[in-house]
């Protein structure tokens, strides 16, 4: 297929994008509201929002009691939840039990348990990772890592087929996904990604890192946040939770142009323990198989 | 028929918040040992401090942490719960992600930056080769490249140990289940005869491994091997003090051609004992290159 003619396509059929199943409807004002400064935020609020989707709240309280939501205590309502967690933990369950099922079971094309693996996995190293390094903007962190692959879920929507073959190339000769779509599409899941954060009313940072995650030098703003994003999804895939698949190759995080994008921001990058950091990841991947097989219903 | 102490770590989730002792006990093993316990291990590691406890005579991890930092017998403890930690590692195919790496990535790497010499040659070092599993298996997976990325070309591995009786074991070549554990049915019969309730590495593979004594504190003996293209040396550094551990390592360096690669064990770490290597990542793995290679390469 000539290299444009997937783009126009997508293009052309972005009226599809209304088969996209939406998020709960609570989730854009939730993370409207928590933009604003933390003194003018009110509990109460925050709890009768998120109460009227009850399939959603009962997800939350799930996640809310795992530990990789850092808690050990039982917490058993929004409430609880809230005053235990913070608003912030909150978000990062909130938008995780809402964006999880936007892939259906027994799809052929992408197996959406690999999916939500390697976003929750990319999500836990993206906060795990901020935290470590001083970053200045951890809040938004974990909800990059979430959401950056939703330029996958479009193509799997608007263009299946093709994206079908642009993911058998990259599992057959074990390349990252986004080179083989630029092979065969001439574009990549970046920037179907942008069109959906955009409708979505993502914030801008959000937008930037499901633009510009594979690039993150090219992004206009939110540089540091993009590339953090871009080296904890490097890590996923060559990790063990990524699309279902191993990239064969060989890679050094530290020529990475997204650590040289990163360690402006963060000079504590200088001296930072990839190894142990790489050892960690291990600890996470149980967990986050058990969350999303439990948010699918077969656990 | 397997012993129940030797297997394998598995991943056990914990019922509560680890405890806090536990938590130091296994950041001190990192710091000075540099290998690390992830959290889905620390139903493992609890395990084996718990045996450790009772042979000391102690209750609590409080206390045990005590007799790995302060207590007269720490240097001696630490070495204990470490041969408890990696007891029953070894085995053939042990790493294989990591041997997945060198089959895939690493060696074609290798052969392409030795490509334009005119000795078409290979030389690896299994540094600590214990009882042989990891020479040997190394020696299978060369082999079975010798028709395909490895034609035209030579290679030998030099397996060294420190333990006499390692290394006798090593030459008879004879193992029995536990060891033998991850073989496919395709090695088992291309590569061993069986030997009563036993299995015997053949001829063929005994030839490709050349098994002597050093002592890695041996610093003339360990600076006569030269021009490595590959080390492995898994779980032997863990028990160095940092001093021994950088000499080592700056042997290494100095023992590796340009493009070489150190392997260590699955959660081994050089962090903190040395710069000149660089940390690189396979699927699933790590290892280290030469970290003035990378400078150059940019």
């Amino acid at each position: 297929m000539p290299t444009t003619t997937a783009k126009e396509f997508l293009l052309a059929n972005l009226n599809k994008i209304e088969q996209i199943p939406s998020i709960p409807a609570v989730v854009a004002p939730l993370l409207h509201y928590l933009e604003q400064p933390i003194d003018q935020l009110d509990v109460q609020k925050v709890v009768d929002l998120l109460a009227q989707d009850k399939s959603l709240t009962a997800q939350a309280l799930h996640l809310a009691n795992s530990p990789l939501f850092g808690h050990w205590k039982k917490i058993d309502s929004l409430k609880g939840t809230v005053v235990a967690l913070g608003f912030q933990r909150l978000r990062e369950i909130v938008v995780s039990c809402s964006v999880v099922k936007l892939i259906p079971l027994g799809t052929t094309q992408l197996d959406p348990v690999v999916f939500w693996e390697h976003s929750l996995g990319c999500a836990l190293i993206c906060r795990h990772f901020a935290r470590k390094i001083n970053f200045p903007q951890p809040e938004k962190a974990y909800l990059g890592g979430l959401l950056h692959d939703l330029g996958i879920i479009v193509n799997f929507w608007i263009i299946p087929k093709e994206f079908g073959t642009t993911f058998e190339t990259a599992r057959n000769e074990q390349i990252p996904l986004h080179e083989a779509e630029l092979r065969v599409f001439g574009m990549t899941h970046c920037d179907s990604g942008r069109i959906l954060a955009e409708r979505w009313d993502l914030t801008p940072d959000l937008v930037n890192v499901v633009t510009y995650h594979h690039d993150p030098a090219a992004a206009p703003d939110h540089k540091s946040l993009v590339a953090l994003v871009n080296l904890s999804d490097l890590l996923c895939r060559i990790g063990g939770i990524g699309h279902g698949y191993s990239e064969m190759r060989q890679v050094s995080l530290l020529d990475e142009p997204a650590f040289s994008v990163l360690i402006q921001e963060c000079p504590a990058l200088k001296q930072f323990d990839w190894a142990r950091f790489t050892f960690e990841l291990e600890g996470y991947l149980d967990e986050v198989r058990s969350l999303v097989r439990h948010l699918y219903g077969t656990a | 028929m397997t012993t129940p102490a030797l297997r394998p770590a598995a991943s056990v989730p914990l019922a509560g918040p680890p405890n806090a002792h536990l938590v130091k006990i296994r950041d001190l093993i990192y710091q000075v040992a540099g290998i690390f316990q992830p959290d889905n291990k620390l139903r493992f590691l609890e395990d084996r401090c718990q045996r450790r406890m009772k042979e000391v005579g102690v209750a609590t991890f409080r206390d045990y942490y005590d007799c790995l930092t302060v207590k007269p017998i720490r240097q001696a403890e630490l070495v204990s719960l470490l041969n408890e930690i990696t007891i029953g590692e070894t085995c053939f195919f042990r790493n294989q992600a990591q041997l997945e790496a060198l089959r895939k990535i690493v060696l074609p790497k290798v052969l392409e930056a030795k490509g334009k010499l005119p000795l078409r040659h290979l030389r690896l070092w299994s540094a600590g080769c214990s009882t042989g599993e990891e020479p040997y298996t190394l020696s299978m997976i060369l082999l079975e490249e010798s028709v395909g990325l490895l034609k035209g070309w030579t290679f030998e591995i030099l397996a060294t140990d420190l333990n006499e009786r390692s290394l006798v074991h090593c030459k008879q070549g004879a193992y029995g289940d536990y060891s033998t554990r991850n073989l496919t049915p395709f090695y088992q019969q291309k590569y061993f005869v069986p030997a009563g309730n036993q299995l015997q590495v053949s001829p063929r593979l005994k030839e490709c491994v050349n098994f002597s004594r050093v002592n890695l504190f041996d610093d003339a003996r360990v600076a006569f091997m030269k021009s490595m293209d590959i080390i492995f040396c898994c779980n032997v550094l863990i028990y160095f003090d940092v001093v021994s551990k950088r000499r080592v390592i700056q042997h290494f360096y100095n023992n590796l051609l340009p493009h070489g690669y150190l392997f260590l064990g699955h959660s081994e770490s050089l962090y903190g004992i040395c710069d000149d290597f660089r940390l690189v990542h396979f699927p699933s793995a790590t290892g280290y290159v030469k970290a003035e290679r990378q400078i150059a390469k940019r």
